[in-house]
């Protein structure tokens, strides 16, 4: 789980700069200002790449915060 | 490249030193995650610059070339315009459900027709005063024609037509770069390069191995890498098949018969780079007799001549290189180095770090082959100029020249060489000549300073500077355009800015008398000289300190006196030719 979280925080500092590794833990579409759809493109991008994964877009649709992707992402990284 | 690893070079600070390039990316797709792998890719080559980039609108890439057209006095040094077959007819890509019709195939042919006339005067405008790097549609066409998948229709090739066309027409332009379709094909597999989902809930047609593929190409198109000058090579098992010393000049063998072909191909490409003004010798262990002989084969596709010096002997290769770096005066970054011997390339290594070693694999056709093409990418340059032909040639005449001043009383020997110095006005945006010798010439250089394509474009429209090339021949023959000086007349004082000169023309007094002709012409009493002391400008460090004031030292803003000229310059032989701007 903590090599998930390390690589997720990764991605998340990747798309939004200014996020220091806590916030980026806590962060979600509400607290993150800048977390439009444009950068969830680009989230969903690094995460795929880094993960070597495919979310489906009805998936993602429910993926609001670090948390649930983390989740999301141990839950299909699992065996 | 990973999009991840794009953006952390991206965020990276910029390397000291590193020079903004300001770049507008002409596309029709949602352009965030391209423009971060081109800038990443941009970072990541010779010049390490930040981008500035602007983009257009979505889906209107020919909106977007004609409003960057349409923009007068900002200039951006590069205009890239990635081209996919659904900016050139909507009903061609995957967002716009126009129909697939057999009856809608002239129409889309003509909209694709109009569209890339509208880029093409577009593209002409940008290139008047930025490079303007294109790629024509890299993504698949999607299954619109009723024929088999296999089968290549007229519909097909009626758009390729098109592309083609327009693409052969804007090749002639003058800062006009193409990717060229099989250097995207060798690095992005095109069954991967589409991603449907992306485009369709993002408007972002690619996988990113095949966009970063893409994106490094724009950025080698736009920052291409300094081409190399020279090239050294081995003899045996290298130009030909076989040991000469052993077989004799008769054995050893570069065709097909001889199951030696890739040394003919290598061969081949020695040739062509000659041709293109690449310098080249000859390092070999050998026994001299036995190489003569095999140089006089009619069969041979590249000849002794093109060859200078050729080093032949038995000593080692490292001080074999010495003497051809000195013969060629060149620094040996440019410089590639090629042998079928591991053991030779680590000894020239070991002396000579800088050169690049590149072993000419034996027995081994494919990884040849692959050497014979990386040459082409070690030497590509962007164009061919009347210089290139001459200089393997006059790099001879000048050793001989040199051979007889050392001989030689120098002053009786200057006197009756018939030396002719024409000075022209460069302000011609055709000629690059004096652009690439600002940007490639290192030891009898200023202050090193480089240009950008588009702070060129800008002084040749400056009408208040002057900028003037020196070419030179005498009765040994011409050594073309071998120096550029720029700068601006303010009263009384030149000011110099940029001042390089080819070492191709050291030792015939170009510079003294170059820099007397300056002053007459303009009719300045001193010269003020934005000089600046480099690493590799030690040729022309000697040069000015001739002119120094006793105690003086040679320092950034150096001011040199008329009466200091005329009372320091050497006695200097040359007839001045002035050619007015053409």
């Amino acid at each position: 789980m903590n090599d998930v979280r390390d690589r997720l925080v990764g991605c998340f500092q990747g798309a939004f700069p200014a996020l220091s590794r806590d916030a980026a833990i806590g962060a979600t579409v509400e607290n993150v200002k800048t977390w439009d759809s444009l950068k969830n493109f680009l989230l969903l991008t690094v995460i795929e790449e880094e993960f070597q994964l495919q979310i489906p877009q009805d998936d993602l649709d429910q993926l609001r915060t670090f948390a649930e992707i983390e989740s999301y992402i141990a839950s299909k990284t699992k065996g | 490249m990973k999009l991840l690893e794009a953006i952390r070079i991206v965020q990276a600070p910029a390397p000291e030193g590193a020079e903004p390039m300001s770049l507008a990316l002409a596309c029709g797709f949602t352009p965030d995650h391209f423009l971060t792998l081109l800038a990443a890719h941009v970072r990541a080559g010779k010049s390490k610059r930040i981008l500035k980039t602007s983009v257009g609108r979505f889906g209107d890439l020919v909106g977007n070339v004609e409003r960057l057209a349409a923009l007068s006095g900002t200039a951006n040094e590069a205009i890239v315009v990635p081209i996919e077959w659904t900016d050139l007819d909507e009903r061609l890509g995957l967002r716009r459900l126009g129909g697939w019709l057999p009856e809608a195939f002239g129409d889309m042919i003509r909209t694709v027709n109009s569209r890339l006339l509208r880029i093409e005067a577009a593209v002409c405008r940008l290139a008047s005063s930025s490079i303007v790097a294109l790629s024509f549609p890299t993504l698949p066409l999607p299954p619109i024609s009723y024929l088999p998948p296999n089968q290549a229709g007229c519909f097909e090739t009626r758009l390729r037509e098109e592309i083609a066309a327009a693409a052969a027409r804007l090749a002639k332009i003058a800062r006009v770069r193409i990717a060229d379709p099989q250097a995207v094909d060798r690095c992005s597999v095109f069954s991967q390069r589409l991603d449907v989902r992306s485009e369709l809930t993002y408007g972002y047609p690619y996988q990113t191995p095949h966009a970063s593929a893409l994106a490094a190409i724009f950025a080698a198109l736009i920052d291409p890498p300094l081409p190399k000058k020279g090239l050294i090579t081995d003899l045996d098992d290298t130009l030909w098949k076989g040991i000469v010393g052993e077989v004799g000049a008769d054995q050893v063998a570069w065709d097909l018969d001889g199951h030696a072909q890739i040394h003919g191909l290598y061969q081949q490409m020695l040739r062509s780079l000659s041709a293109a003004g690449v310098l080249l010798a000859v390092a070999s262990k050998n026994d001299a007799a036995r190489v003569k002989e095999a140089f006089r084969r009619a069969d041979l596709h590249v000849s002794a001549e093109h060859f200078y010096p050729m080093e032949v002997s038995w000593g080692p290769k490292s001080a074999a290189v010495s003497r051809i770096l000195t013969a060629w005066n060149v620094g040996a970054d440019s410089i590639v180095f090629v042998d079928d011997s591991p053991l030779e390339l680590a000894e020239v290594k070991a002396a000579h770090p800088e050169v690049e070693g590149l072993l000419f694999p034996k027995g081994d056709e494919v990884a040849g082959y692959a050497l014979i093409e990386q040459l082409r990418e070690c030497f590509g340059k962007l164009g061919l100029g009347a210089e290139d032909a001459m200089r393997l040639e006059s790099l001879r005449r000048g050793a001989e020249v040199r051979v007889k001043l050392d001989a030689a009383d120098p002053e009786a020997f200057l006197s009756t060489i018939d030396a002719v110095i024409a000075i022209s006005d460069e302000r011609d945006s055709l000629n690059r000549r004096p652009f690439e010798l600002i940007n490639k010439t290192n030891q009898f250089n200023l202050n090193g300073h480089r240009v950008t394509e588009t702070a060129w474009l800008a002084r040749l429209a400056d009408p208040n500077g002057f900028i003037l090339g020196v070419t030179y021949r005498d009765k040994f023959g011409p050594l073309g355009t071998i120096g550029v000086v720029s700068g601006r007349c303010n009263g009384f004082a030149l000011l110099l800015d940029h001042w390089v000169m080819s070492c191709r023309a050291f030792s015939r007094r170009i510079e003294h008398r170059t820099l007397s002709f300056l002053l007459e012409r303009f009719d300045a009493d001193e010269v003020l000289l934005d000089f600046e002391p480099t690493a590799k400008n030690g040729p022309l460090q000697e040069f000015l300190a001739a002119y120094l004031e006793e105690g003086e030292q040679l320092a950034p803003g150096l001011r040199i006196t008329r009466s200091r000229i005329e009372a320091c310059g050497p006695r200097t032989y040359h007839r001045i030719e002035e050619k007015p701007r053409e």
